[in-house]
C-alpha cells in the first residue's frame, strides 16, 4: 500500500510515522521549506529557543507527553510565580497578587459560572448534537455575552479571556464553537490554568523539535517545498498533484488546516466545504521581547500582564529554562491582531516597545523583538486554530472527520479532544492512520 | 444560622468549585490548587447565597471556609 500525507505538521508527521512503522510506503508532501506547521522555533540566544507557535502542554495531554518522552525530549515548567500587572482602565497599570485582576470578583465569577454552564452542556464529540445546538450555533460569542452577562467588569474581561483561550474576537466565533473549544480543551479551569492546567509545561528547547525529530526518522519520505494543488480520485486510484509532480497512491491523509484543505482542487469535489464565509483564521500574532535575563523576577513579578489597550493582550514569562535570555511572550489576538498585523515592522516594534515600557517601567528596552504573524502565514492561515463562526458546526461539523472516499482528514481541527492544541493534532494523526490501516 | 452550619455550607461551596471531597474548615484554597478563576466562582457563590460581596483582596486574606464564614458573619446583611 502507498499513502501520501499532505502536511508535515504534528498531525501529518504522527500519521506518517505510524503508517511507515506499519510497513506502508509513505510520502509526506510539505508546502513549506520546513516541517513543523504551527510549531516553529526562534533562536533568541546561542542554542536558546522559544516557541513562535504552539508552546504549552499539561498532564492531560497524554499523547503529547508520551511523544516527548519517546523522542528523548523533556518538558520544563512555565513559571508563573509573583505579582502581575493589569492595565484594564485608563491610568497607570496596577500591580496585583498572582493573576487576580483588579475587577469586581463577583461579576467575573458570574461570567465564569455562565461560561462553565454552557461549556458543560456541549457535546464535544459531536457539537451539532448538543441539545441547544441550533440556537448556540446562530449566536456569536459576543451575542451570547450580551444576553448572559450584565456587569461592565465582566464585559470588559470576557474578550481578553476569549482572546487568550482561543485567539478569537467574540464576534468571530459562534457560541457553540466557544463552548465546544472550552469543553474540548478540558473545561475553563483546566484551559486557563498554568500549574495543574494546559499551560503547565513547555517542551524544553522548543516544541519545534517534535516535528524535526519525527521528520528526521522518516528521512526522505518527507518532501519539502511541494505544495499540493489537487487531489484527484478515480475509483480506487488517488493522484496527489503538486506543481509539476503527481503522486499515485491508495489513500491520502490531508493534515492541513481546513482553509488550506479547501484550497486543494478535489475531484470529485468535496460534498461540503470545510470552511465557509463565517469561518475565520485563528487570530494570533505572537511577540517575543528578549532581555538579557528574566529581570522582572527580581522585582517579584511573574511577567504576566493583561492590557485592555494592547496590542499585546497578555504577556507570559517564557524564558529558556537553561538561562541565557529572559523572554516575555506577548499575545496579540482577535480584532487587535488583525490591526497589528497590518502595521509595518518598525511600527510594530515601536508599539510593543512602548507598551512594554508602560506595563513594566522597571525593565530596560528589549534587546530583540520578534513578531510572528500567523494570520497571514500562507501555509497556516491562522493560529491557534480555525475559528468556526455561526452556522459552521451545524453545517460542516458532521463532515469534518468523514473521509472523502480515499481522502482522510487529520489536523487539530479534526480532533474532538484538545481541538486547537498540539495534543489534538497528535490524536488526529493517530486516528487518521488507524482509519487508513483498517480500511485498506 | 450557627457558626458551624455556616462553615459547613461554605466548605460545600469550596468543595464544589475546587472539585474536592474532603474540605475542612481550615482547608486552604490555594494549597488545594485554587487560582484566580476559581476564586471568582467561590466569591460569586458566596454573593448569591449570603448577599456578601467579597473582593479579591478580602478573599486572599481569608482563603479558608472558616475565614470566609467569619467575613460573612461580620459583613452579612
Amino acid at each position: 500500500m502507498r499513502v501520501v500525507v499532505v502536511g508535515a505538521g504534528l498531525a501529518g508527521l504522527v500519521a506518517a510515522t505510524r503508517l511507515a512503522t506499519a510497513g506502508v510506503r509513505t510520502t509526506v508532501l510539505e508546502a513549506r521549506d520546513r516541517v513543523g506547521g504551527r510549531t516553529r522555533g526562534i533562536e533568541v540566544a546561542p542554542d536558546r529557543w522559544v516557541d513562535a507557535g504552539a508552546a504549552y502542554l499539561g498532564h492531560r495531554h497524554a499523547e503529547l507527553n508520551a511523544l516527548i518522552t519517546d523522542l528523548g525530549l523533556k518538558t520544563t515548567p512555565t513559571g508563573m510565580v509573583g505579582r502581575s500587572r493589569f492595565a484594564l482602565d485608563p491610568g497607570p497599570p496596577r500591580t496585583a497578587p498572582d493573576r487576580f485582576p483588579p475587577l469586581n470578583a463577583v461579576a467575573l465569577g458570574e461570567m465564569f459560572d455562565a461560561l462553565d454552564e454552557v461549556t458543560r452542556t456541549v457535546r464535544a464529540d459531536a457539537p451539532w448534537l448538543t441539545p441547544d445546538a441550533a440556537r448556540l450555533d446562530r449566536l456569536t460569542a459576543a451575542d451570547w455575552l450580551d444576553r448572559t452577562v450584565d456587569h461592565a467588569d465582566a464585559r470588559r474581561f470576557f474578550p481578553l479571556f476569549l482572546g487568550e483561550m482561543m485567539a478569537a474576537d467574540p464576534a468571530d466565533v459562534s457560541a457553540l464553537h466557544m463552548a465546544f473549544y472550552l469543553s474540548s480543551g478540558g473545561g475553563i479551569r483546566y484551559l486557563n490554568a498554568f500549574e495543574g492546567g494546559a499551560q503547565q509545561d513547555r517542551v524544553d528547547g522548543g516544541a519545534h523539535q517534535l516535528c524535526q525529530l519525527l521528520a528526521r526518522a522518516l528521512g526522505d519520505r518527507v518532501r519539502l517545498s511541494r505544495p499540493v494543488r489537487a487531489i484527484h480520485q478515480d475509483g480506487g486510484d488517488v493522484v496527489v498533484h503538486t506543481t509539476g509532480d503527481a503522486w499515485r497512491c491508495d489513500a491520502a491523509v490531508v493534515a492541513v488546516p481546513p482553509a488550506l484543505a479547501d484550497a486543494i482542487d478535489h475531484r470529485p469535489a468535496l460534498p461540503v466545504r470545510r470552511t465557509g464565509p463565517r469561518t475565520a483564521p485563528g487570530g494570533a500574532v505572537k511577540v517575543h521581547l528578549v532581555y538579557p535575563e528574566p529581570i522582572w523576577r527580581a522585582e517579584g513579578l511573574s511577567g504576566w500582564s493583561v492590557d485592555a489597550g494592547g496590542p499585546m493582550m497578555s504577556t507570559v514569562d517564557d524564558s529558556p529554562a537553561a538561562g541565557g535570555a529572559g523572554v516575555l511572550t506577548g499575545f496579540v489576538t482577535g480584532a487587535r491582531a488583525r490591526r497589528f498585523a497590518g502595521l509595518g515592522h518598525p511600527e510594530q516594534h515601536a508599539t510593543v516597545t512602548a507598551q512594554a515600557a508602560r506595563l513594566f517601567p522597571e525593565l530596560p528596552a528589549p534587546r530583540q523583538i520578534h513578531v510572528t504573524d500567523w494570520i497571514h502565514e500562507t501555509y497556516s492561515r491562522g493560529c491557534y486554530a480555525a475559528l468556526f463562526g455561526p452556522g459552521d458546526w451545524v453545517e460542516r461539523g458532521p463532515h469534518l472527520r468523514e473521509p472523502h472516499q480515499r481522502v482522510h482528514w487529520a489536523g487539530t481541527e479534526t480532533s474532538p479532544e484538545f481541538f486547537g492544541l498540539m495534543e489534538g493534532a497528535i490524536r488526529s494523526g493517530d486516528r487518521a492512520a488507524t482509519e487508513v490501516l483498517t480500511h485498506y | 444560622m450557627t457558626e458551624d452550619r455556616l462553615i459547613h455550607e461554605v466548605s460545600e461551596i469550596f468543595g464544589r468549585v475546587l472539585d474536592e471531597d474532603d474540605i475542612t474548615a481550615e482547608s486552604d484554597f490555594f494549597a488545594l490548587g485554587g487560582d484566580s478563576l476559581l476564586a471568582t466562582r467561590i466569591i460569586s457563590a458566596v454573593a448569591r447565597r449570603y448577599g456578601v460581596e467579597l473582593t479579591f483582596e478580602e478573599f486572599l486574606l481569608a482563603p479558608t471556609p472558616a475565614m470566609v464564614a467569619k467575613r460573612i458573619e461580620s459583613l452579612g446583611p
